[in-house]
Parts: structure tokens; sequence; C-alpha cells
């Protein structure tokens, strides 16, 4: 189902096409400044100003109005905190401000999984194998097949109720990823190694748990307040989050013409090829502004992919000039309304959830 | 008016005491905790150590002392001693080092700071810091120490080097002190003499200060000695070799009073502390470099040719990383000083406290990171 017309590049174009790309790279870097500051404060005041209120609103019990709009408030301020401020803060986005409230390498966000989870699973692992079969498991997971190349097992049948499961249950299924629990079980990793693991992340979930389940439900029922209703606005904000974060990432590697590559194709890569790769592998999605904060500007992709570490306010500005830069060197740049992409994602979904038909020995 | 008083401040660091032990155990968020405490006082922090500025005076034509009030956080510290101060500038939180001139029986402190054209915060300091404002403070270093048993002192300051020697000098002396002590100060201009009404008062009250300026420009002026720092100067002081001797100042003028006490070849103590060298030249051939990892506390040598990720593994360090490249920030580790290279882009970084990554950075000179 992909039909991507790309134009081959020879390591010379390679190297020329890094080129372009790693001084785009250079003068944004060289003009951060004082305005990417004052943004990610204000991100961060408002995940503060949605989530308080959320919870004060909760406080009301039942009465619909309230209810609602409070679940959605803390839904909305936990959306903010994971995608435009925990996931680029936690990127390194910040750095260059030397404040320690936006360093990468010791924010902790509000979400199931440990931060140092997420270093790895995703800053490292993702990010340099994108797309990469074997490598990047966030090909799928490894509960879901999305592309031929993808070895076909009998679990693969019942996908479309597992990628269900998954994406309500999304920030669980991103925090396991990281205790390999595929190898434990197959015998390949010790118990004693995943051991520590699983110690950071039951302290992590007893936080997580505490605060949302606990903390604030008790302290409705100190307050006179319904404690249930508190509880379950809880729930729903996290079930919101798990929702939307889910859909917005299925859409960023696994829409229709996002390519795969093999292990052999990324041996010795160059950095023109890596960048090349991000730019096959990530797809766009059209929107307004508030649309690409809420995905945490990972509606851009493929600049996402490109330029991990720039802040990613500058990615709406920067895929203007990627886009050129890609139709120069005759390479498709995927972007598509959210619903028609995160559609053709469905249709991977349902299509490669049955075998392959074997092709016949005699057909060469 | 705030919620809080100031002068409650340093009650409150005691009643925080359990909203610290949340967020050390992670419970809470100590930016969500600051931003509530700093609406009742912009100086109230959890951990973090903010002062006010209370009073600002120039002491020369190119330094201005500041007099801070720093709130309960704050944990104490010597005369003679260096804290980092912070701003913030075009988004960024620069931090540097100045030294303390005077810890006040009230908790006070006292800097000064000197203008290093072209610099980002010190012009910007002498310029634009209004008293009421409020600054946040770092860690406090420096070993320094004054010589207690010393017979004679021989101070020995050049430029901006004067506030950790007039620290030392004003408790010493306010101790009682009674050793002969001689201070002896290069700037450039007569202008740039600083502390001079201070400093005399000093001398007139004590028999055993002497203070002397040495001007190192152009200009004439027959009262002070001429040029960079000599042993001539030091003429009429007695036996030196007999002297502690304390010296501060930039490299090369803590380098010449080194060699000089060197060729003296004397018994007694030597102290000396020099600022940082400025960026270097973005030469790149092959150079020695000295590695101080702080959180170690080892020194490694390296050059300048190969990634810190790789020398330090190559000395058998197993820091964090992930990519290699430069791609996912695994590798991320604060810069305390020195000036490293971006392999990718060429550009050098010098600023403490930035943020760089093991796997792209090499050293361009000697370099103290956080590891």
């Amino acid at each position: 189902m992909n039909n991507r017309q790309d134009r081959q590049l020879s390591p010379a174009e390679l190297d020329a096409f890094g080129a372009e790309l790693d001084a785009l790279r250079q003068r944004t870097l060289a003009d951060l400044g004082e305005a990417d500051a004052r943004y990610i404060r204000r991100i961060r005041t408002a995940v503060r100003f949605c989530c308080w209120s959320g919870r004060g609103l909760l406080m009301f019990g039942w009465f619909p109005p309230t209810w609602l709009l409070g679940s959605l408030l803390l839904g909305l301020g936990k959306i903010l905190e994971n995608m435009e401020l925990g996931h680029n803060v936690l990127h390194g986005q910040y750095d260059w401000m030397n404040d320690p409230e936006f360093a990468g390498r010791s924010y902790e966000w509000d979400i199931a999984g440990p931060s140092d989870f997420w270093r790895h699973t995703h800053n490292h692992v993702h990010h340099t194998w994108t797309n990469v079969l074997g490598m990047d498991d966030d090909v799928g997971y490894g509960v879901v097949r999305l592309f031929p190349e993808q070895r076909w097992k009998p679990f693969y049948r019942w996908q479309p109720l597992w990628v269900t499961l998954q994406a309500v249950l999304f920030q669980y299924s991103v925090a396991i990823q990281h205790l390999r629990l595929d190898k434990v079980y197959k015998g390949k990793l010790s118990k004693a190694e995943v051991r520590p693991l699983i110690k950071q992340f039951n302290a992590k979930l007893l936080r997580q748990w505490g605060k949302d389940y606990l903390f604030f439900p008790l302290l409705a029922l100190l307050l006179g307040a319904n404690a249930l209703a508190v509880l379950a606005g809880n729930v729903l904000a996290n079930l919101l989050r798990n929702l939307w974060t889910f859909t917005v990432i299925f859409c960023g590697h696994f829409t229709e013409q996002a390519a795969v590559f093999s292990k052999e194709s990324v041996v010795g890569e160059s950095r023109g090829h890596w960048y090349l790769r991000q730019l096959r592998g990530s797809s766009n999605l059209n929107g307004g502004p508030l649309f690409h904060i809420l995905t945490g500007n990972l509606s851009h992709q493929i600049e996402h992919h490109l330029f991990p570490d720039l802040p990613a306010r500058r990615y709406a500005a920067l895929a203007v000039e990627v886009r050129e830069i890609a139709e120069r060197y005759g390479q498709h740049y995927n972007s598509g309304s959210l619903w028609r992409q995160f559609a053709t994602v469905l249709k991977r979904i349902w299509i490669y959830r049955r075998a392959p038909v074997e092709p016949l020995a005699a057909s060469v | 008016m705030h919620l809080l008083p100031v002068a409650l401040l340093p009650l409150c660091s005691l009643l925080l005491r359990p909203l610290r032990a949340l967020v050390a155990r992670g419970w809470l968020r100590e930016s969500d905790v600051d931003a509530w405490l700093a609406l009742l006082n912009p100086g109230l922090r959890l951990n973090r150590v903010m002062a006010r500025v209370a009073a600002r005076h120039w002491v020369a034509e190119d330094m201005l002392a500041l007099t801070l009030r720093p709130n309960g956080n704050w944990r104490g510290a010597q005369p003679g001693q260096h804290v980092q101060l912070y701003i913030e500038r075009d988004g960024v939180r620069l931090g540097r080092s100045y030294s303390l001139i005077g810890v006040g029986a009230d908790g006070s402190l006292q800097i000064a700071i000197k203008r290093q054209s072209g610099g980002r915060v010190s012009p910007y300091l002498l310029e634009h810091l209004a008293v009421g404002a409020w600054l946040e403070l770092g860690s406090v270093q420096g070993e320094l120490h004054w010589p207690q048993q010393a017979p004679g002192v021989l101070l020995l300051a050049a430029g901006s080097g004067i506030t950790p020697l007039l620290g030392l000098l004003r408790s010493a002396l306010a101790q009682g002190f009674a050793a002969p002590v001689t201070l002896l100060h290069y700037v450039r201009e007569q202008g740039q003499r600083a502390f001079v009404e201070e400093l005399q008062a000093l001398q007139a009250r004590h028999a055993n200060l002497q203070v002397r300026w040495a001007l190192t420009g152009q200009g004439e002026a027959p009262a002070e000695l001429q040029g960079r720092f000599a042993a001539k100067h030091l003429q009429g002081i007695g036996d030196v070799a007999q002297h502690a001797v304390l010296s501060c100042g930039p490299a090369g003028f803590v380098g010449a009073v080194q060699q000089w006490w060197q060729a003296l070849g004397s018994q007694a103590e030597l102290q000396v502390e020099a600022f940082t060298p400025p960026p270097l030249s973005a030469g790149n051939e092959r150079r020695e470099v000295q590695l101080s990892l702080a959180r170690s506390r080892q020194v490694l040598s390296a050059h300048n040719q190969a990634s810190l990720l790789e020398q330090v593994e190559a000395h058998g360090l197993r820091p964090a990383h992930g990519c290699r490249q430069g791609i996912c920030a695994s590798c991320t580790c604060t810069l305390v000083s020195g000036v490293v290279r971006d392999m990718r882009s060429g550009a050098l970084l010098a600023e403490p406290g930035q943020a760089i990554r093991l796997c792209i950075s090499a050293p361009q000179g000697d370099v103290e990171i956080e590891l």
C-alpha cells in the first residue's frame, strides 16, 4: 500500500542533503532566545492553570457542567504536559536555557512511565533507529503488525483488539516498553536484570496513582466533596490523554506513505542517510496553531525527527524550508489531515492482521 | 506589598521542611511548589537561594559593590570564598562567580562586580540591577584562607582579584590580626583602584597595614608604582621570604607571582586563585588538555581531537550515553568551566553551567565537567 515515489540519492547528493539540513539546524540554533524561553514558560503556566483549575472544579461533585469541564481541563493539562512540555523538554530542546526546571536530563513528567525509561526507549532507540524493523520497537510496540515486511504471528489476528486496549491504556504500554518483558519471557533477559527497572516503575506508578486516584479523592472526602466524582474525573482525564496521545503518535510513523527500513540498510549510515530515513519514515498532520500545540508539535513529525533537539515551536517555520528541500531532492513529503492519516493507520492495522499470502515458488 | 514580609523568610525555611521531603522523594515537583511560594514572596523558594539587592555603591570607576540579603536557604560562607550568581539574559540562565568581600552579622553578603567589557553579565548587572531586585545564588566555593600564624602577610591582587583578598583582610583586621600586612593591587588606570577610601581608612586605623597600587596602563601617576608585577615593587616590605603570600587575579598575573615565588625559595605559605582563562580561539591542531571530573573528583589527561565521551571511556569510565551521534541527549552533562567545541558545527561553548553532550563535544582547552 506504500506508493512513495522517492528519487534514489547518490552518496554525494546525500551529503549535500545532510549539509543543507545541518545548516538549517545551525541557523535555528543561533536564533534561539528570549521568545523561546517565554513560550515554554507560558506552556508550563498553562499546564498548571489547566490541572489546578480542573482539580478545583472536580471538587464540586457530579454536577455535570463542573464535573465535565473539570475533567476536560485536567485532561487538557495532562495532554499539554505530556506533549508540548514533557516530551519536548525530555528531548533536551530547552537545555540551552540552563534552567534546571527545563533540563531534559532531570525532568520528570506526569505519566506512568518514568522519564528515565523514556529517555532510553524513545530518545535513544526510537530516534536513532526510526522505523528500522527489529531495532525500533515503536513499530507496532510488539503488539501490532503494520507493515508487510514484519513477520506475521498468529497473535496478530486479533490486533484490532490489542490496539484498542493499547489506546485505552497507552501510558502503561509506553511505560512497560522499557522493561522488555518479551525478552524476559523468552529467557533472553534475566529476572535479576529487570528487577531494578520494575522497582523504578512501581515507584513511579505509586506516585501517579497515589496522586490521581488516592490523594485528590481523599482530599475531596476531607472537604466534604464527592470522592467518587473526583476519582471518576481523574480516570476520564487520564483516558482522554491516553486516546489523544495514542492517535497522534500512531500517525507519526505508520501512515500509508511511511517507509520502513531493514537492519542492513543502516549499517555505517551517514548523517545524510539518517536525515533521509527520518524524512521517509515520518508523517505530518495538517492543522492550526492550537492543534499543533496539542500534539506537542508532533504534527510536525518530520521536522521533529530531523531536529529532535530544536524547540518544537520552531517546527512550523522549519517545515516550510524542509518541504522545499525535500522537493528539490525528489523526496515525497508525507503530510495530511489528522483523520485522513489516522484512517490509513487503521487500514494498516486491519490489513496486516492477516498472514501474507505465500508467493508461489515457481512464479519468480 | 507581598503576602509574606521579607523579614519572615528565614523563619519559613523550617516550616517548609515537610514539603522539601515530599519533593526530594518525587511526590511533588519543586518548580510547582516554588511557583506557589513565589506568590507569597518573590524571595521564597523551597531549596533555591534567592537574594535581594539591598544596596549598591560604586567602589571604582568600573566596579560596583552589592549588598545582598539571601533567603532562609542560604547556608553561609566565609569571606574570600566566591559564590555563583545567576541572572537570565535572552532566555538563557547565566552564572558567574563573584568573591564575597564581606559577610555581615545580620546574614547579609557583600560582593563586588567589575565590568568585563563585552561580557554578557557584568555590564547588565552594573547598569540595570536595581535595589530591591531578586537574584539567584548558587554554590559557594574557594579555598583561600587567612594565614593566622604568619609573621607577615603579602596580598597580591590584580584587577578584580582584589575582592577575595579584601574580604579576607577585612575580617582578619577586625579580629585583631597584628602582624604586618601589605596589599599590592595592580590595575590598568588610576580610576580602577577599588575601595580606595575604605583601604585608606583601614590603613589609618591599623598601623600594621600598608596599601599600594601599581598601574599597568599608559597613564603616569607619580604616587603609584608602575608596570606589571615585578620583585622591585616589593622593596621596603622587609623579609619577603618570611611572608605568607596570597595572590589572586588573571592566570597570567598569578603565574608571574608563582614564578617569582619559586625563584625566591621561600618556606612560607603561598595561596593563589586564578580566574578561568578566556576562551581559546579555534585552533584545531592537536593539543593536550586537562579534563577534570567534578563529581568523581578525577583529573584525566585528554586532547582536543576526540569527543569527551570517547576520552572518558578510554580512561575506563562509563558515563550514561545513547546514540553517540548527538541525537538522543542521553549523555547530556553540565559544563562547569572551560571551553568545548561542538564537533558537528564547530561552535565553541564556554558558558559555565551549560548543558553539553559528551558524544559530540571535544575539549578545546582545560575543561571541568559535572561527571
